[in-house]
């Protein structure tokens, strides 16, 4: 029986500044004993407590994808104790993982369906493990369509800059990536995540949209959806709530009677309809 | 189930000697305060008092419990081991409610996923023996309106009930009867003993004076999280948390780490949703940004959340938020208003 607090010792492999303003970069950790990274067996959506000793721990999404094996990424913005002293680590440095925690993405639904992704800024992180899930070539076939919708508010805060490249050139994306506002050297899109989502139009035919992205732009997106004839069962989406232990213990992330850790993170928009509003 | 009868005189002497062989703690007094401590050497606990003022959960779930130590690398802080485990020991004189506390710990520690050893291990070690209240200490005792009674053997490896100038001792699992070997000298009960038993818990239910409908409540929390009440109920809370502290089923609790030097441990404290910081995220989004959101939480939870995910109320009825809230909030008015809502 394992002791679910005591996290895996990762290594700090490789850290990538992710934006212009330098407060989100993402850590690739690597397993210490090899043999800890089959017992942390993960699915998109899911989470896990980034573990620094002496700091404490912090609940993160993980960025990575299944598909990508050896190590697991985290996407983090610099805020609080835990992840200012990640910042200001230097590759090789060991820290603690304790984890895959809460649900996930739900594979097996989106699974002969069309799935539109939507994301708005740093809240882009487990959408880019599902999308990155999606189009690996071992699963792509299992999936319909695949929509894109990405925006940042200007283009220096858009994450995942390389692969947002290679994803462009593929033709079974259609990646639309937006700014709320370009510079002098942006070609793209610009206009807000709602606006884009109103232009491409998906169709809600045997379609499911997975979105995240911060309160304000959520808000408005939804109604684009309902007007597209998409479902509550059909609006996927993943809530943050601040944690400890992650496994429905500690008693904080409730919403009504369910655990964002432990029953969450993801919920469809018929489930949160069930919960009370308090997130 | 094995049974034995024994006098009171002897109670005493019994649990001294078992705390020769393994550590028992047990219900002393000290200054004005009855707390559960370990018996020191020829020391005997005491047999009759009311009760404690806080509630013996912190056996199992301490107030504040290493979980791993860690130690300084060349490569940064590395787990250094995790906690020791707990010794085999005995606890006596835990009164019914909170003995029932511990059956609704199981239900949230003892998960089929994501089992908490830190609690199961000190829990598989120990041997509750509890006392039965013969005659309710308590104007404020509401067991009998939250599944348990004054008499309960529940979550009890050994249940004693007073019978006269003797005491039946009920060795309820395989972990009490582990203990025998020191009522030896005593016989079984016989049915005049089990059916005095009876009318000594029949007597003591009928003693308990304070009855709330906290059975009926849930399906009106179930459609009322929106209603005005939630404004009433908070206005004079000071969020001291001395309700959640001293409650036998709060649960709740944060991780936080400290360093000295080259070494430092992960520690789990006691926390409390009547806290601030209990939610409020590193944005300073707070999802129950007042005291009103907060206390809708504990009512909630005792009364809904808990019994939505087990199937029972999180409230023993042991009376302690009632009787040490600074301001007089009564849990009991607060479930009876809500029956009316």
């Amino acid at each position: 029986m394992e002791n679910p607090y005591i996290p895996y010792p990762v290594k700090v492999a490789k850290i990538i500044t992710e934006v212009d303003t330098k407060d989100i970069k993402t850590f690739r950790l690597e397993f210490v004993n090899k043999e800890d990274e089959a017992k942390f067996a993960y699915t998109p959506g899911q989470f896990a407590e980034l573990s620094i000793f002496g700091k404490g721990e912090s609940p993160i999404g993980i960025a990575s994808s299944p598909t990508q094996p050896g190590y697991i990424e985290f996407t983090v913005q610099r805020a609080g104790v835990v992840t200012s002293e990640l910042h200001d680590m230097e590759a090789g440095t060991l820290m603690g993982v304790r984890g895959p925690l809460g649900n996930s993405w739900p594979i097996a639904y989106l699974e002969g369906k069309n799935v539109v992704i939507v994301g708005g800024g740093f809240a882009f992180t487990t959408l880019r493990s599902l999308l990155n899930y999606m189009i690996h070539e071992s699963n792509r076939a299992r999936f319909g369509n695949i929509t894109v919708i990405y925006g940042a508010r200007n283009p220096g805060l858009l994450l995942y800059k390389d692969e947002l490249e290679v994803w462009a050139k593929r033709s079974d994306i259609n990646l639309n990536v937006t700014v709320d506002k370009g510079d002098a050297g942006w070609k793209g899109r610009e206009g807000f995540v709602p606006t884009v989502c109103k232009e491409v139009a998906p169709s809600s035919e045997n379609a499911v949209t997975v979105i995240c992205g911060p309160p304000i732009m959520i808000r408005f997106t939804l109604p684009v959806f309902f007007n597209l004839g998409f479902s509550n069962e059909n609006i996927i989406t993943s809530l943050e709530m601040r944690m400890k232990c992650g496994i429905g213990k500690c008693g904080r992330c409730n919403v009504g009677s369910k655990y964002v850790c432990k029953d969450g993170p993801v919920f469809s928009l018929a489930e949160l309809d069930k919960l009370t509003k308090e997130y | 189930m094995e049974t034995r009868v024994i006098k009171e005189d002897k109670l005493a002497g019994i649990i001294e000697r078992m705390s020769q062989d393994m550590p028992v703690f047990a219900p002393v007094r000290e200054e004005d305060n009855i707390l559960f401590k370990q018996l020191e050497k020829g020391q005997t606990p005491l047999i009759r008092f009311a009760n404690s003022k806080n509630a013996p959960k912190n056996f199992f779930f301490p107030h504040s419990e290493q979980m791993m130590k860690f130690t300084r690398t060349e490569n940064g802080m590395a787990f250094a081991g995790a906690a020791e485990g707990a010794k085999e020991s005995v606890l006596f004189g835990v009164r019914p409610c909170d003995a029932h506390s511990y059956l609704l710990l199981d239900m949230l520690f003892d998960q089929k996923e994501y089992r908490d050893l830190y609690y199961i291990d000190k829990r598989e070690k120990t041997v509750v023996i509890s006392l039965a209240c013969v005659h309710p200490p308590y104007s404020t005792c509401f067991c009998t309106s939250v599944d348990g009674s004054p008499t309960a053997a529940d979550g009890a490896d050994i249940l004693l009930t007073q019978i006269g100038t003797d005491y039946l001792a009920e060795f309820i699992t395989p972990k009490g009867e582990k203990l025998l070997k020191y009522f030896a000298d005593a016989l079984r009960a016989d049915d005049n003993v089990l059916a005095a038993k009876k009318a000594v818990a029949d007597q003591a239910a009928r003693e308990i004076k304070s009855h709330i409908p906290a059975k009926a409540v849930k399906p009106i929390l179930d459609v009322n999280f929106e209603h005005p009440f939630w404004n009433t109920i908070h206005q004079k809370c000071l969020a001291c948390g001395t309700c959640t502290f001293l409650c036998p089923t709060c649960h709740c609790f944060d991780i936080s780490d400290e360093v000295k030097g080259n070494d430092g441990v992960r520690l789990r404290n006691w926390d409390s949703c009547m806290f601030p910081l209990f939610t409020k995220e590193t944005s300073g989004h707070n999802p129950r940004s007042s005291q009103k959101e907060r206390w809708r939480q504990r009512a909630m939870h005792k009364f809904k959340y808990f019994v939505d995910n087990f199937n029972a109320i999180a409230c023993v009825g042991c009376g302690r938020c009632v009787m040490y809230c600074p301001v007089n909030i009564d849990i009991r008015k607060i479930v009876e208003a809500i029956s009316k809502l």
